[in-house]
C-alpha cells in the first residue's frame, strides 16, 4: 500500500537552522522540497564565504570518493563510530590518500600495459630470433620488423618488387613462419633509405610492430631476452604494488570511511539549508513526512529546542495536484515484490500500489505454468543457497525470497498435476488431482483463461475504485466493463453446458443492457477498448502454451534414457536435457508473467509517475543518504 | 487425405504465427538493444516490447491445438 503523506512547515528562528537539520538527520523522516518565495521570504543567498565553503566541500566529497574507489572494499563503520572531523583535516587525508592511490594506479596500469605487450610481441620476437641468428649483422642499419597474416607471398611478392624498384639491391628481407600462423618478417635498409621505406610500407598497408620504447634499441636477439627477463621482473613489480595499496587500506581505510560518512553528512545538511526561505530572524523550511510519524518529529524537536520550533501541516487544499513522494509499506511476505513493482515507474500518490497482487498471482501464475515437484524443488534449493549468501535488504535476497514463493506454488501445482520431473511421477506412482497436462490441454487452456479472467477482472475493479474519486461516470463504465467480462465468461459457460442452458438466455439479455450502459459511461471508443479487454483475457493462454511446452519437453527429456543403447549415455542425456528445460522453464514464465502483469493487468489501473521519497538522513556506503 | 490436411492446417496455425513473431522480434531486437546501449534503465520495457509479438506465436500455437484436437487428432 502506499502511506498517507502530511505536507508539514517547520518554523523556527534562522540561527537555530543548522542544529534543527541535525536533529531532523537523525530522524531522517523528512522530504524537503524546494521552498516557495513570497514578498517576506526569501531564499538564503551563499556569502562568497560560504561558497568557497561549498566548493571545499565537495572537493573533499569527490577526493575521498576516488580514494575509496581506489581502494576497493572500506570498513563499514557503526554511526557512533562516525565523528566529523574538522574539514581542513579531512580535506588533508582525503586529498594526499587520492594522489598516492591515483600514482600506484597509474603505475599499476602502465605495467599491466607493459606486460600485455610484451606477451603479444614474445611469440613474433621469437620467431624473428631465428632470423636473425642465421647470421645477420645489424650494426648500422634500420630494421623494421613486420607480421603478415597467413603466409603472405602475394603482399611479400609486391613488396619485394616495390622495393627492388625503389631501392635496388638496397635491402635485405628475412621471413620466417610464426607459432601462430603468421608470417614475421625482417626488412633492414640503410638508414638513409629508412624514410622511403617507411612511404612504401604505408602504401602496401603493412604496420610494422610499433615496440615498447624500453625494446626500441639493438637486435631482436637481445630484444628477446630483455623481454622474457621483463616478463620475469613484471609479477613482482605489480605484487609490490598490491602491498602498497593494502598498507594504505589498513593505515588509511577507517580514516577514509569516516571522512566520506561526514563529509556526505555535512553537504547533504548545507543542500537542504539552501531550501530554507528565511526573513533576517526565522527560517521556513517544507517537506513531506509519513502522517503515521508526523508525531515523533513534533515530538523529537519539542524535546530538543522547546516551543522555539514550530511544525505546522499544510492543508490539503494548499497542496493538492503538486507531486507527493510516494512510500510503498507493505507487510513482510509482500515486500520482496515491491522489487517486480519498482521495475516500473512507481505509482503516482492517491493511486493503488499493485504489490500486493503481485505478491499473490506472480508467484501463482509461475506455479501453474512450471507446476512440477522436481522442478520446484530445485528452484527452492536455489532460491535458499542465494537467500543465505544475500546480505538483508539487497536486490538479490528480493529475487530469492520471489524464487522460493514462485517454488512453493511449483511443488503445490506439481502435485496437483501429478508432475515429478514431467511424466516420471506417474511411473513411480504418483497420480494427477485436477488434470494431467500431457493430455488434458483444453482443461489447461480453460484454467489458464479462467485466472485470466480473475486477473483482469480485479484490474477492472482496482481501476473503478481509483477512478471514482474523480470521474465517476468513468468508474461506472470501468465496473460496467468487468461486469460484462464476467456475463459473457457465464453466458460460454451455459453454451457450452458447463452451466444450466436456461442461463444462457437471461445472461445473454444482461450483457445487451449492459453494452449500452458502457457506451454512455466511457464514450463511443468503449466497445473497442472492450474488445482489447476480451484480447487482454485471451492473452493468458500463454501460460498454458508455454507450460504445455515445458511438459512435453519433460517427457522428451524421460524417454531420452530409454532411446540410446547405453542406459548410463541416455540417463545423462535426459538428465542434461531436464537441465537445459529447467532453465528455459524457469526463463519464460517469469517474462511472460511479467508481461502479463505489466502490460494486461497494470494497464486497468496502474497511474505510474510517483516521486521517489528521498528523506534528509544519514549517509551511507550502500543506499546513499540513510 | 483428410488428415494430411488436418496436420497441414495445425502447422500453419502455429509456423505463419512464429514466423510473424520472428520477423517482428528482429526488427524489435536490433532498436532495443541500441536503447539499452544509451539507456540501461529501459530493460523492463525493452523486455515488454521483445514479448508482445509471443503473443501471436502463442495464440497460433492454441489455434494448431484446436484444430488437432477438434479434429480427432
Amino acid at each position: 500500500m502506499i502511506l498517507d503523506m502530511s505536507r508539514i512547515r517547520v518554523l523556527g528562528p534562522r540561527e537555530d537552522l543548522q542544529s534543527v537539520l541535525g536533529r531532523v538527520q537523525d530522524l531522517g523522516l523528512v522530504h524537503f522540497i524546494e521552498p516557495t518565495e513570497t514578498e517576506s521570504l526569501c531564499l538564503p543567498y551563499f556569502t562568497p564565504q560560504q561558497e568557497q565553503h561549498l566548493r571545499n566541500v565537495r572537493r573533499v566529497v569527490e577526493d575521498v570518493d576516488t580514494a575509496i574507489n581506489l581502494l576497493g572494499e572500506t570498513p563499514t563503520l557503526s554511526r557512533r563510530a562516525i565523528e566529523a572531523l574538522a574539514l581542513p583535516r579531512a580535506a588533508l587525508i582525503a586529498g594526499r590518500t587520492r594522489r598516492k592511490l591515483e600514482a600506484l594506479e597509474e603505475r599499476r596500469r602502465q605495467l599491466e600495459e607493459e606486460r600485455a605487450l610484451t606477451l603479444k610481441f614474445q611469440p613474433f620476437f621469437s620467431t624473428f630470433e631465428k632470423i636473425t641468428t642465421s647470421g645477420l649483422d645489424l650494426d648500422g642499419i634500420r630494421v623494421f620488423y613486420l607480421v603478415l597474416r597467413g603466409n603472405g607471398e602475394q603482399e611479400l611478392s609486391r613488396m619485394r618488387v616495390a622495393l627492388r624498384s625503389s631501392l635496388g639491391d638496397g635491402f635485405e628481407l628475412f621471413t620466417q613462419p610464426s607459432a601462430s600462423g603468421e608470417s614475421a618478417m625482417i626488412l633492414a635498409v640503410s638508414a638513409a633509405d629508412a624514410p622511403k621505406t617507411e612511404a612504401l610500407l604505408s602504401e602496401a598497408g603493412v604496420q610494422p610492430l610499433s615496440l615498447p620504447d624500453q625494446f626500441k634499441e639493438g637486435g631482436a636477439a637481445s630484444t628477446i631476452q630483455r623481454m622474457q627477463a621483463r616478463l620475469g621482473e613484471l609479477p613482482r613489480d605489480l605484487a609490490e604494488i598490491e602491498v602498497e595499496r593494502r598498507h594504505i587500506a589498513t593505515a588509511r581505510g577507517r580514516d577514509l570511511a569516516r571522512i566520506q560518512a561526514s563529509v556526505q553528512d555535512h553537504l547533504a545538511t548545507i543542500m537542504t539549508m539552501g531550501k530554507a526561505v528565511v526573513t533576517p530572524r526565522a527560517f521556513v523550511l517544507e517537506g513531506w513526512i509519513p502522517s503515521a510519524v508526523r508525531a515523533d518529529l513534533e515530538r523529537c524537536l519539542q524535546q530538543s529546542f522547546g516551543d522555539k520550533i514550530e511544525v505546522e501541516e499544510v492543508s490539503s487544499e494548499g497542496w493538492e495536484g503538486e507531486p507527493t513522494p510516494v512510500v510503498l509499506k507493505n507487510p513482510r511476505l509482500f515486500r520482496p515484490f515491491e522489487a517486480i513493482t519498482r521495475m516500473m515507474p512507481l505509482p503516482r500518490y492517491g493511486t493503488v500500489d499493485p504489490t500486493p497482487f503481485v505478491a499473490v498471482f506472480f508467484p501463482m501464475f509461475f506455479g501453474v505454468t512450471l507446476g512440477d515437484i522436481g522442478y520446484g524443488a530445485l528452484l527452492a534449493a536455489i532460491a535458499l543457497v542465494i537467500r543465505f549468501r544475500s546480505k538483508p535488504n539487497s536486490k538479490l535476497r528480493s529475487v530469492s525470497e520471489i524464487g522460493l514463493a514462485c517454488a512453493l506454488f511449483t511443488i503445490v501445482f506439481g502435485f496437483l498435476y501429478g508432475e515429478l520431473f514431467g511424466d516420471l511421477g506417474h511411473r513411480l506412482g504418483l497420480h494427477p488431482i485436477i488434470f494431467s497436462r500431457e493430455e488434458a490441454v483444453l482443461p489447461f487452456l480453460g484454467l489458464a483463461l479462467a485466472l485470466g479472467l480473475v486477473h483482469i477482472v480485479i484490474g477492472l475493479c482496482l481501476g473503478a475504485v481509483k477512478t471514482f474519486r474523480g470521474d465517476r461516470r468513468r468508474a461506472i463504465g470501468r465496473a460496467m466493463g468487468a461486469v460484462m467480462i464476467v456475463l459473457i465468461a457465464l453466458a460460454l459457460l451455459a453454451a457450452f453446458e458447463m452451466l444450466p442452458s436456461r442461463f444462457f438466455t437471461p445472461l445473454v439479455i444482461a450483457v445487451l443492457v449492459a453494452f449500452p450502459i458502457l457506451v454512455v459511461a466511457e464514450g463511443v471508443l468503449a466497445p473497442i477498448e472492450f474488445v482489447s479487454t476480451i484480447s487482454n483475457v485471451l492473452s493468458y493462454a500463454r501460460i498454458m502454451a508455454v507450460g504445455t511446452a515445458s511438459v512435453m519437453m519433460a517427457v522428451v527429456a524421460n524417454r531420452m534414457a530409454g532411446a540410446f543403447g547405453s542406459v548410463v549415455v541416455g540417463v545423462l542425456f535426459a538428465l542434461l536435457f531436464h537441465l537445459i528445460n529447467f532453465v528455459i522453464g524457469v526463463f519464460s514464465p517469469t517474462i511472460h508473467i511479467l508481461r502479463l502483469h505489466y502490460v494486461e493487468f497494470f494497464g486497468k489501473f496502474f497511474s505510474p509517475g510517483g516521486v521517489e521519497y528521498e528523506p534528509f538522513r544519514h549517509w551511507s556506503p550502500r543506499e546513499g543518504a540513510v | 487425405m483428410e488428415g494430411l490436411w488436418l496436420y497441414l492446417s495445425a502447422a500453419l496455425a502455429v509456423g505463419i504465427p512464429a514466423l510473424a513473431t520472428g520477423w517482428a522480434q528482429s526488427r524489435i531486437g536490433p532498436a532495443a538493444a541500441a536503447a539499452l546501449a544509451e539507456k540501461p534503465e529501459l530493460t523492463v520495457t525493452v523486455v515488454l516490447l521483445i514479448a508482445i509479438p509471443e503473443t501471436v506465436a502463442i495464440l497460433g500455437f492454441v489455434v494448431s491445438v484446436l484444430i488437432l484436437l477438434q479434429g480427432g487428432g
